[in-house]
């Protein structure tokens, strides 16, 4: 039997990064085939080469044997392939129906008006053997996630797919939710579409797939028959060999700075205590959407908790950015347009915001003594080009991320909030960036970098903290209960069991 | 002093620049058209009639910077003007007066601040209200008709002169130098630029975003406040009606000089020269006995000719 999808060979470069190697995938009719692999291992590029959002620079995509061009999203469309996206895609003020027909609506008198019941019609009939409940009339708005991606198939069987790709489609479902897409997917499957599904989950992989194919550092690590794969040997292909702990240079004293008690906000965080101590790193390691960048928002005061405390040398710190950055905290943000620059003010600004006033004399701003303090610490920390009178918005991402730095080390700050600090920037700057975070530890300051990288959070931790599902799942160390900092533990400890 | 003003002429940049070029580049076509308008009280009548539109736009500037819009200046001018008025005519002694008519603006401003902040509402829809709002309440307060008989003590402040300036003149003058030094010297300028530049960024690093949006709109008022004491002491009244549309021309000057309506980047030079641009404008083509309705056409030919120019060069500046 032919296979209904096969790629092969598909590489996709990003300036000067490399994002997918050569990757190939194979899948036969009416199967489920996972596709399994770490943050930025590459799954997502590939969805994007399959469903035409991108082009891949080499590599060919077959269908039922026959080379297709997928150039756009039509294309793909034209080809049978689908796409649900984790964000789904849909107009939620229209109604199912007009969903399901969006760009395509049946017409009637020679085209001019839409033909809304018969649209309706068909979209009952679509959704018949998936969920019977849904009102097509009603607006998408109205239906819970886990019915939007229903509808959301519905829309994909109007367009005839055959290949239908779904991009963490249980991140956000009820247990009994995913036990009907279970179903919805075994009936598809049963009627000969294929389908290709994207999880962390290791139970649902389990559950649904017969072939997974499992990705690392943009490269495929291989394909695999699943139940008769073990569950832990699909982990060690996902996260590779255990890396020894890098070794770098410990400063952590036994001096408490940080102690963190049952702080909470919703689902996002759960009851997060730790301790914090002079000169120490602490990694905070999870999956997207473990909450990892939620706590440390509600550290630096950005969000508020809704119970537990905060304390710096003992004492509560009160609510609110400004409190907490008068306290010592400063958060580097991982969204730097969004959260950290201010893109027209130069870096001068930029990096005196916080500490305006310790810098004015009389109500006025010593602009020539900001201006040197800038100049000093921007030496320091190596900015490109050494100019702090620019707007930060003409600095590379990494030159950017200097001067955020650079902020809280003109402004007394004791606590380093770091969240995934090296995303986006060149390989040179991330070093200088791990020298930085070394010395600031050196300095007996206290630190804590979120990232996604695992060979970043081991570099660069003394202790390690993992979450999962907005939760503390372990805490890893050098003589710790909860075992060493090796990637093996790291991804244990932060995938979903259930 | 000497070292402001010098700090004053260093700082006019490529931006400011352009538009002192658009001024130069209006008043030659006009002097080449009109002997009368290059003579010295021809250029002190343009002062003159630009002040009050100049005074309004320094407190919308700061608005516009710090990422809001305040489309109720002119009724919070005409709620000062009459409050104003009734006190002076009550016989309340002028400074008094002053103050008190300055303070109805601030609490106009404060009342917009608040319900944009601690109220979460956006600007445009908060001061579209304030612009019914204080409006009414001007009406209500005069029933609809002027009040007469200001007294020529308060009249005297507005129409003296000195050194041949004009009162309103020096005044707003002076006011444009502080609000100046509040933008490009102190923390709160800089706190405007970071709000409408990013509300987020700056929150993050510890920018009292409230405080500053509030001080924003209370400015505005301020100066709106200020706009009616100069009208209603050159006309010996006040009117529930005065100030229609000064937001727009307020805006207008504003955007000439500079003003990202997103937000974040603003330029008190600019607005002034904007402020300019427009009564220089209007008295050239009056000389040159243009209809009233082509005013109006040079007017917003002139903006939207800014914003291209603006959108054209602005790619390079980042």
């Amino acid at each position: 039997m032919l296979p209904r999808l096969s790629l092969s060979g598909i590489d996709k470069t990003y300036g000067s990064t490399q994002v997918l190697h050569g990757v190939s995938l194979t899948v036969r009719p009416g199967e489920v085939h996972g596709l399994l692999g770490e943050n930025g291992a590459g799954k997502s590029t590939l969805l994007n080469v399959l469903s035409g959002v991108i082009r891949a620079d080499g590599g060919v995509i077959r269908i039922d044997g026959k080379p297709v061009t997928i150039a756009s999203p039509r294309d793909a469309t034209a080809a049978g392939i689908a796409m649900i996206h984790q964000e789904l895609q849909q107009v939620p003020e229209l109604s199912v129906a007009q969903n399901i027909f969006l760009g395509g609506a049946m017409r009637r008198f020679g085209g001019l008006l839409v033909d809304r019941s018969a649209q309706e019609a068909e979209a009952r009939r679509l959704l018949a053997p998936l969920d019977a409940n849904i009102d097509v009339a009603a607006p998408v708005r109205s239906l819970r996630v886990a019915k939007r991606q229903i509808v959301e198939i519905a829309k994909a069987l109007r367009s005839n797919a055959r290949i239908i790709a779904m991009d963490e489609p249980t991140s956000s479902l009820t247990p009994n939710e995913f036990e009907r897409l279970v179903q919805v997917v075994a009936n598809l499957a049963a009627q000969g579409v294929s389908i290709i599904y994207v999880s962390h989950k290791m139970d649902e992989v389990f559950r649904l797939c017969s072939q997974a194919t499992i990705l690392r550092d943009g490269r495929l690590v291989g394909q695999v028959p699943i139940p008769e794969t073990g569950v832990g040997q699909v982990i060690e292909l996902m996260v590779g060999r255990d890396l020894a702990t890098a070794s770098h240079h410990r400063f952590a004293t036994n001096q408490k700075v940080l102690t963190v008690q049952g702080l909470a906000r919703g689902r996002a965080v759960q009851d997060a205590s730790f301790v914090l101590h002079a000169g120490e790193v602490l990694g905070i390691a999870g999956l997207v959407g473990a909450g990892r960048t939620e706590l440390l928002r509600l550290i630096a005061g950005v969000d508020s908790a809704d119970t537990g405390s905060v304390m710096i040398d003992g004492q509560p710190v009160a609510a609110g950015p400004r409190a907490r950055i008068r306290a010592g905290f400063g958060l580097v943000p991982e969204e730097r347009k969004r959260d950290g620059i201010i893109r027209h003010r130069p870096v001068t600004t930029n990096i005196g915001l916080p500490a305006l006033r310790r810098f004015s004399r009389l109500g006025m701003i010593r602009k020539g003594l900001l201006k040197a303090r800038s100049e000093e610490l921007m030496r320091e920390v190596g900015l490109r080009p050494l100019d702090v009178s620019r707007p930060i918005g003409s600095f590379s991402g990494g030159n950017q991320q200097k001067a955020i730095i650079g902020r809280w080390l003109a402004s007394n700050t004791r606590i380093y909030l770091f969240d995934e600090p090296t995303r986006g920037i060149d390989v040179g700057a991330k070093a200088e960036i791990y020298d930085l975070i070394e010395r600031l530890a050196s300095e007996g300051r206290a630190v804590i970098v979120v990232s996604s990288e695992l060979p970043e959070v081991i570099r660069v931790s003394d202790r390690v903290l993992v979450m999962r599902e907005g939760r503390i799942s372990a805490t890893l160390g050098p003589g710790l209960p909860d075992g060493e900092i090796t990637e093996a533990n790291i991804a244990r400890a932060a995938i979903p069991s259930s | 002093m000497s070292n402001l003003i010098q700090s004053l002429f260093s700082r006019i940049r490529f931006r400011e620049a352009g538009t002192l070029l658009g001024l130069i580049l209006i008043g030659a076509v006009f002097a080449w058209q009109s002997e009368t308008f290059l003579t010295a009280p021809n250029i002190i009548n343009i002062l003159q009639q630009s002040a009050i539109n100049a005074c309004i736009a320094l407190g919308m500037t700061l608005v516009i910077i710090s990422g809001g819009i305040d489309l109720s200046v002119g009724p919070v001018a005409a709620l000062s003007a009459v409050l104003g008025a009734a006190m002076l005519v009550a016989g309340v002694p002028v400074p008094l007066t002053i103050l008190g008519a300055l303070g109805v603006g601030v609490a106009c401003g404060f009342v917009n601040g608040a319900l944009i902040t601690w109220g979460g509402l956006q600007p445009f829809i908060v001061t579209l209200g304030g612009l019914s709002l204080y409006r009414a309440l001007a009406l209500i307060y005069t029933g609809g008709t002027p009040i007469f008989g200001l007294p020529d003590e308060f009249r005297a402040l507005t129409n003296g002169a000195w050194m041949g300036v004009p009162n309103p003149v020096i005044a707003v003058g002076i006011l444009a130098l502080l609000v100046w030094v509040i933008l490009t010297k102190t923390p709160l300028g800089e706190y405007f630029m970071a709000v409408g530049g990013n509300p987020e960024a700056a929150r993050i690093a510890g920018v009292p975003v409230t405080l500053t949006k509030l001080a924003a709109y209370m400015i505005s008022g301020l100066m709106a406040a200020v706009a009616a004491m100069i009208l209603i002491g050159r006309l010996g009244a006040a009117e529930p009606t005065l100030g229609t549309l000064w937001e727009l021309d307020a805006i207008a000057a504003a955007a000439i000089g500079g003003a990202s309506l997103m937000g974040g980047r603003g330029s008190i030079i600019g607005t002034l020269i904007g402020a300019i641009i427009l009564g220089t404008l209007r008295n050239g083509l009056t000389l040159m006995n243009v209809q009233a309705f082509y005013q109006l056409l040079a007017t917003g030919i002139i903006i939207i000719v800014a914003m291209l120019i603006d959108k054209l060069t602005s790619g390079k500046q980042g």
